[in-house]
């Protein structure tokens, strides 16, 4: 079963074709990063406008690529919601077109199963139950998997999504947009330990998360070290930050796992490809006695394999979606 | 030829089907979202007129300017129905699309299409042999600015649009020399956009499809606030 996926939820412009779920025989994003990176942030209106005139030549040479055909295809899958609704609108048009146009069945995709499916088309699916953690620059979620496509949502963030919280402090940092990779890479050259910033929430009983107070610390550091007149290693205040946001994911996701019983956790979105969070992961969680799945680093942040990945698995539960389906930027996750 | 035609300009999303010899079938919908009427309006022509989208020779699509979300879901839709088909597309501009319904009129025709906060996207047209002729470039402003440049103009003028409709007290400021079309006519209709495009199509003066992008008029906020920013520095 061959699948084209179209993504635009955010500031990527991104098509796949995948073969029977698991098989990528294309993955395409063009990245409006350039565009953005004056203004500091992804401006909804820039990035829908961008969509539109990248969508459909990009979209020719994912099958191109792919050696496939519009003709040759047997689903379309397009990213529904979350995200900037104007940005959704622009692929939803086009993948509800694609499949008036060729026949095949349209499947509206969740862009978090989305993430959480990425994983799928490296290890195939492992038998649920699981828990996954969700972290992008819009999301921050612990879920619960029972079973595939059921969803049970453990904690999310109160405040900011870990992502923002990155941008920010890399903006104060004066690293600029995005702010993901740029802090990523200072804090390897820094000392975790320099700075002991808040465990936002670490302790509280639930499974939610708050980036506020972490912001705000850091902030205050930086203005009482100004105050004192002592220099600011903005390394160390990296390496720093990221621990004080990775401890709080590592302890919560361990957490989550042990109160539903599961032995798998899966994670999923942009902050994965984050070098000390998949580390720490990795060795914390196995640990723990559990067994940790993350997507590779490009399939991490956004793409339209991870859409057409778990599109497929829809699709072949015999579900269809109607092409009056509107853009949904607030979309759950249905349990 | 079948050519069929998406326009999303307004809150009222049309599609049509048409051919040389006149038009074929033709869906109006307001008050729906553009996203969710657009495609299952075109699935229901094409099963009702009992079409064959192999059938389809040509897609045209209404440009603008209008609505941003509006135009992009049509925009969109026509540009992917065209790649998927492998036929031309041609985009019109929505303010033509607009003038065309009212052609028949010796007077000065305004077409005017709300742009929201407080300002219409507008331009002015004579009756021409199959058609009209545009007399001015496409612009944006304030009801008050377009009631100036027509009062500059000095001549009796029909307007037509929902922004018309919409500032009609204030563009009564131009006293007896004014007119307006009734709301049926208010937006720019798929029927007359195919109807304009077919020529088009047959003299083979598509558009490059990938070229193909709404026309905005406006930047966005966020490039306005960068650029006053850049000019204050
Ligand atoms: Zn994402």
């Amino acid at each position: 079963m061959r699948v084209l996926g179209i993504e635009t939820s955010c500031d990527e412009t991104a098509v796949a074709v995948v073969e029977d779920g698991r098989t990528i025989l294309s993955n395409l994003i063009s990245s409006q990063v350039d565009l953005h990176r004056r203004f500091g942030g992804v401006v909804p209106e820039v990035a829908a406008r961008a969509h539109v005139e990248v969508l459909n030549p990009l979209m020719e040479q994912a099958l191109a690529e792919a050696g496939a055909s519009f003709g040759g295809l047997d689903g379309v899958a397009a990213t529904v919601g979350p995200g900037l609704v104007g940005a959704l609108q622009v692929g939803l048009a086009a993948g509800k077109a694609a499949s008036l146009a060729t026949g095949a069945p349209f499947i509206g995709v969740n862009h978090l199963e989305g993430h959480i499916f990425a994983n799928f088309l490296e290890h195939g699916p492992p038998e649920p139950p699981y828990v996954c953690l969700v972290v992008s620059g819009g999301h921050t979620m612990l879920i619960h998997m029972p079973e595939e496509h059921r969803y049970e949502i453990l904690g999310q963030t109160v405040d900011d999504a870990a992502g923002e919280a990155f941008d920010k402090v890399a903006r104060l940092l004066g690293l600029g947009f995005p702010g993901g990779p740029a802090v990523d890479e200072l804090a390897r050259k820094g000392n975790p330990d320099a700075v002991r910033f808040p465990r936002a929430m670490a302790s509280s009983g639930d499974l939610d998360f708050s980036m506020s107070g972490l912001k705000t610390a850091v902030l205050r550091h930086v203005r009482g070290e100004q105050a004192a007149g002592r220099a600011i290693n903005p390394a160390d205040l990296a390496a720093s930050f990221q621990e004080a946001i990775v401890d709080v994911q590592v302890s919560k996701t361990i957490r989550a796992a042990r109160d539903r019983g599961v032995e798998r956790v899966l994670l999923g979105g942009g902050v994965v490809a984050n070098t000390r969070l998949r580390e720490r992961m990795r060795d914390e969680v196995g640990a723990a006695g559990l067994r940790v799945l993350f997507p590779s680093l490009e399939l991490c942040t956004d793409n339209a394999a991870m859409i057409a990945c778990a599109g497929t698995s829809r699709l072949l539960l015999g579900e269809r979606t109607p092409l009056d389906v509107g853009a949904d930027p607030n979309l759950r996750l249905a349990s | 030829m079948i050519v069929l035609g998406v326009e999303t300009a307004t809150p009222q999303s049309s599609v049509a089907l048409g051919s040389e010899r006149g038009l074929i079938a033709s869906v109006l919908l307001a008050g729906v979202a553009h996203q969710e009427a657009v495609v299952p309006a075109l699935q229901h022509l094409l099963e009702w007129s009992e079409a064959e989208l192999s059938q389809v020779g040509g897609v045209a699509v209404g440009i603008g300017p209008g609505l941003f979300t509006g135009l992009r879901v049509g925009v969109e839709t026509a540009k992917t129905l065209a790649q998927v088909l492998r036929v031309p597309i041609v985009g019109l501009n929505s303010l033509d699309v607009l003038a065309y319904s009212v052609r028949y009129t010796q007077k000065l025709v305004g077409a005017v299409i709300d742009g929201r906060r407080g300002e219409v996207f507008y331009a002015t047209y004579r009756t021409a042999p199959g058609g009209v002729m545009r007399m001015s470039d496409y612009a944006v402003g304030t009801a008050g600015r377009l009631v100036g440049e027509l009062q500059a103009k000095g001549n009796e003028v029909l307007l037509v649009g929902n922004g018309a409709l919409l500032y009609r007290r204030e563009l009564e400021e131009l006293g007896s020399k004014v007119e307006f079309a009734s709301a049926t006519l208010a937006h720019p209709l798929a029927s007359s956009l195919v109807e304009l495009a077919i020529p088009r199509f047959i003299r083979e003066e598509a558009d490059r499809l990938f070229d193909v992008v709404p026309l905005y008029l406006r930047k966005s906020d966020a490039e306005i606030a960068w650029d006053q920013r850049a000019r204050g520095a």
